[in-house]
């Protein structure tokens, strides 16, 4: 057994850090979605090519790498589509035949975004019903869209026939509210297992994102703890807070462990590792951010520390696709 | 042992039920239905309050001395049960709750008509300042100075979390009078008014995006000696009696009941493991309400309060987070939906997805984290549990 990371893979992930670290601090994390700039910036230095397969003119990254990525961007509390367009909708595209030659090199560059819905019936290469709200929806040129009636098709955001309207998201991203009324889409060849397996990536995308971002939100409270002053001394000081740290720490290190499990997880394994990662980090990660809030007292409560942002953000990522109790019921049944 | 309502009481409920139906108009209902913070905004609260007034029962827990109806313990538990039931406002609790119980209790005579009857009008909007940045949990150690000069007190200071300091024109607050004694023995409590030079207030925003909190800056404030509340130095034992009511002053259950029972109308049946959420949370707001019941029937009996009332708040804070994370999962992604304009019920805020309890549920699920650190943090209750119930 081998649980370290490759050289490649190191050098991936300290690129990444390093170049989040120069944008994001305790004001910036969390604090509304990345800038387009920066998500270019991101595709020009080739992270995107890296996870998008081949046949969507990318490196084929596997499981570790949408792992290394997506813990880095959690770690930074950024709020990017990295999930849903690169990993999601990138694998879609690149098992659809044309689609994956029209869509991977923007995704690639980071010039175009996707976003992934649910629901909403194709007849003859059209269009019709609602999929609700679609995450990161405004800011998508095209929809991947899993159909009411199985299968998938992609759909252009300005086709006509596609409505959406704005939500803001209770972490600041704009998801849409989107209907369909007679669009033109492009039914995708993409066969069931294939599309499943699209969504295990994401699925594990998120999972680690949350990972990072609990090591992020732990660190932050270890570090109030230590200098915020009450009855004379650290509050760390404590019994009670050393003891709800400590736990904390429990949580996360389980939490990780989860995440390695099912991002090393043979192909075949991986589908089953990955929804119990979902179904024991997914929770974990709102339980470990809320207790974080509580440590800071009155300040987590505010929009001004990253942690009660955070906790919007991990809030988000914990109840996307069905969340931990979805998880829990599959693995049950 | 009877848990039955007399037919007095019954009587009584019937009395708060009719008026309650007649009473509550549909927008202060959907005010009160789409409030996002711990308490209703101005425009609701002033409208209920002035109605609540008009009818006799806005004080209806103090005494028949300080002016209220009189009320029993049991008849102000139905009181409050029903309001909750109906979905009535809540209003803010600084000056009914609050200084108010504290002004007939310690004030003087010349305080007693010069505030109580403010209050009750609307005339005088309070504001608590009794955190500082340093001083929370250990709100003993506060910093905010008075310094006697004639008639006045020269206040100087920086208070933190004062919830809706925007809306209000008066603040009690908790300062240092003598830096030379014990902590707790040289805090005073003052009456200040807000629109005396150097006072300023500042916004702090939530996470939920919500205007609730400020910080207010005391800077050489001139308060006059009259608008002390007891002796200098009894501060602390005011805030103690203050504190006391606003752990437990009123029942928690009733109103957790009743949102759980709303939550439930406004998503649609629950299924799964969000039905056994929402079985786990009723278990515990009913095992609070009759909690609750024991502690109030003993002291209409003429008991002191047991021990057990120090549990309310902290079991309360537990079951009110739960609901709201509840809501938020009830609603799927419709939940996880949070426009930035105010208020809920507003005309500002865009169409909803799902429903407007949808719309509001991030919100609240955000803003109810506090309840574990208002009003002394669960933390510090569990402390005050260990030392006060158990002698630990
Ligand atoms: C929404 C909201 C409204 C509020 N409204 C008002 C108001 O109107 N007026 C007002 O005066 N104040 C108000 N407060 C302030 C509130 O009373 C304080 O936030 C609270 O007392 C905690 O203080 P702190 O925020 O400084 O946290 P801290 O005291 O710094 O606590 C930080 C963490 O340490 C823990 N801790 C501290 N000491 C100990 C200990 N000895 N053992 C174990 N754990 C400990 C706490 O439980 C907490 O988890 C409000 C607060 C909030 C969040």
């Amino acid at each position: 057994m081998n649980i370290a990371p490759s050289d490649e893979q190191v050098m991936v992930r300290d690129m990444v850090r390093r170049f989040l670290a120069d944008r994001y601090d305790a004001t910036s994390m969390a604090n509304g979605p990345m800038p387009a700039k920066d998500w270019r910036a991101l595709g020009e230095l080739g992270l995107f090519a890296l996870l998008l397969p081949e046949s969507a003119g990318g490196m084929g990254g596997g499981a570790m790498e949408v792992m290394i990525v997506a813990e880095e961007l959690g770690r930074a509390l950024a709020i990017t589509p990295l999930a849903d367009s690169v990993v999601l909708c990138g694998q879609v595209i690149a098992r659809s035949g044309d689609a994956g030659a029209r869509w991977g090199e923007p995704l690639a560059q980071g010039d175009a975004v996707l976003a992934f819905a649910r629901g909403g019936r194709e007849e003859a290469g059209v269009l019709s019903g609602a999929s609700g709200i679609v995450p990161g929806g405004m800011a998508a040129s095209a929809f991947v869209v899993a159909l009411e009636t199985g299968g998938a098709a992609l759909v252009e955001a300005d086709a006509s026939g596609v409505a959406r309207s704005a939500v803001r998201m209770v972490d600041g991203s704009i998801a849409a509210d989107l209907r369909f009324d007679g669009a033109r889409c492009v039914p995708l060849d993409i066969a069931e297992a294939d599309l499943s397996v699209a969504v295990t990536m994401a699925e594990l995308a998120i999972v680690a994102e949350l990972v990072g971002a609990m090591g992020t939100l732990l660190d932050l409270a270890i570090d109030y703890v230590r200098q915020r002053k009450q009855f004379g001394k650290p509050i760390g000081s404590f019994q009670a807070i050393q003891h709800r740290c400590a736990r904390l720490y429990t949580v996360l290190e389980q939490s990780r462990s989860m995440m390695l499990r099912a991002a090393l997880a043979g192909d075949d394994a991986r589908g089953r590792a990955v929804t119990e990662a979902k179904a024991y980090v997914l929770d974990a990660a709102l339980r470990l951010a809320e207790d974080v809030v509580q440590l800071h007292g009155g300040m987590g409560v505010t929009d001004e520390l990253a942690v009660g942002r955070g906790l919007r953000r991990v809030l988000l990522l914990s109840r996307l696709y069905g969340g931990g109790a979805a998880a829990r019921m599959a693995l049950a049944a | 042992m009877d848990l039955a309502l007399t037919d007095a009481e019954r009587a009584f409920r019937g009395e708060v039920r009719a008026f309650l139906a007649d009473a509550l108009s549909p927008e202060l209902r959907r005010g009160a239905a789409l409030t996002s913070g711990v308490f209703a905004e101005p425009d609701i609260a002033r409208a209920w309050q002035a109605i609540l007034e008009a009818k006799g029962w806005l004080v209806y827990h103090w005494p028949a001395a300080a002016g209220g109806p009189g009320w029993t313990r049991i008849q102000r538990w139905i009181f409050e049960k029903e309001c909750a039931e109906a979905g009535a406002p809540v209003l803010p609790g600084m000056g009914l709750k609050l200084v108010g119980p504290v002004l007939y209790t310690f004030g003087s005579d010349a305080q007693r008509a010069e505030y109580l009857p403010a209050l009750r009008s609307g005339e005088h909007v309070w504001a608590q300042g009794f955190s500082e940045p340093g001083s929370g949990s250990d709100l003993a150690s506060l910093r905010t100075r008075a310094v006697r000069a004639d008639d006045d007190y020269i206040v100087s200071g920086h208070k933190i979390w004062t919830t809706q300091a925007q809306f209000a024109n008066r603040l009690f607050a908790l300062v240092r009078t003598d830096p030379d004694v014990k902590p707790q023995q040289g805090i005073s409590f003052l009456l200040i008014d807000m629109a005396a030079p150097g006072v300023t207030v500042r916004p702090i925003l939530s996470a939920s995006g919500d205007h609730e909190l400020n910080e207010v800056f005391l800077d050489e404030v001139r308060v006059p000696v009259a608008n002390r509340v007891g002796e200098e130095g009894q501060g602390w034992s005011i805030a103690k009696f203050l504190l006391e009511n606003e752990r437990g002053g009123s029942s928690f259950a009733p109103q957790l009941l009743a949102d759980l029972r709303r939550l439930a109308e406004a998503a649609g049946p629950l299924v799964g493991e969000r039905a056994d959420r929402a079985l786990r949370l009723r278990l515990e707001a009913q095992a609070l309400e009759m909690t609750e019941l024991r502690t109030l029937i003993e002291i209409d009996a003429g008991a002191a309060p047991d021990p057990r009332s120090l549990t309310t708040k902290l079991i309360a804070s537990k079951i009110r987070q739960g609901i709201e994370t509840l809501a938020v999962d009830a609603f799927g992604l419709a939940g996880l939906q949070l426009p930035l304009e105010r208020p809920f019920y507003g005309s500002d805020v865009p169409p909803p997805i799902h429903s407007a309890e949808a719309q509001v549920a991030a919100a609240r699920y955000l803003n109810a984290r506090a309840w574990s650190i208002f009003g002394g943090t669960s933390e510090i209750q569990l402390s005050i549990i260990a030392k006060a119930a158990l002698g630990l």
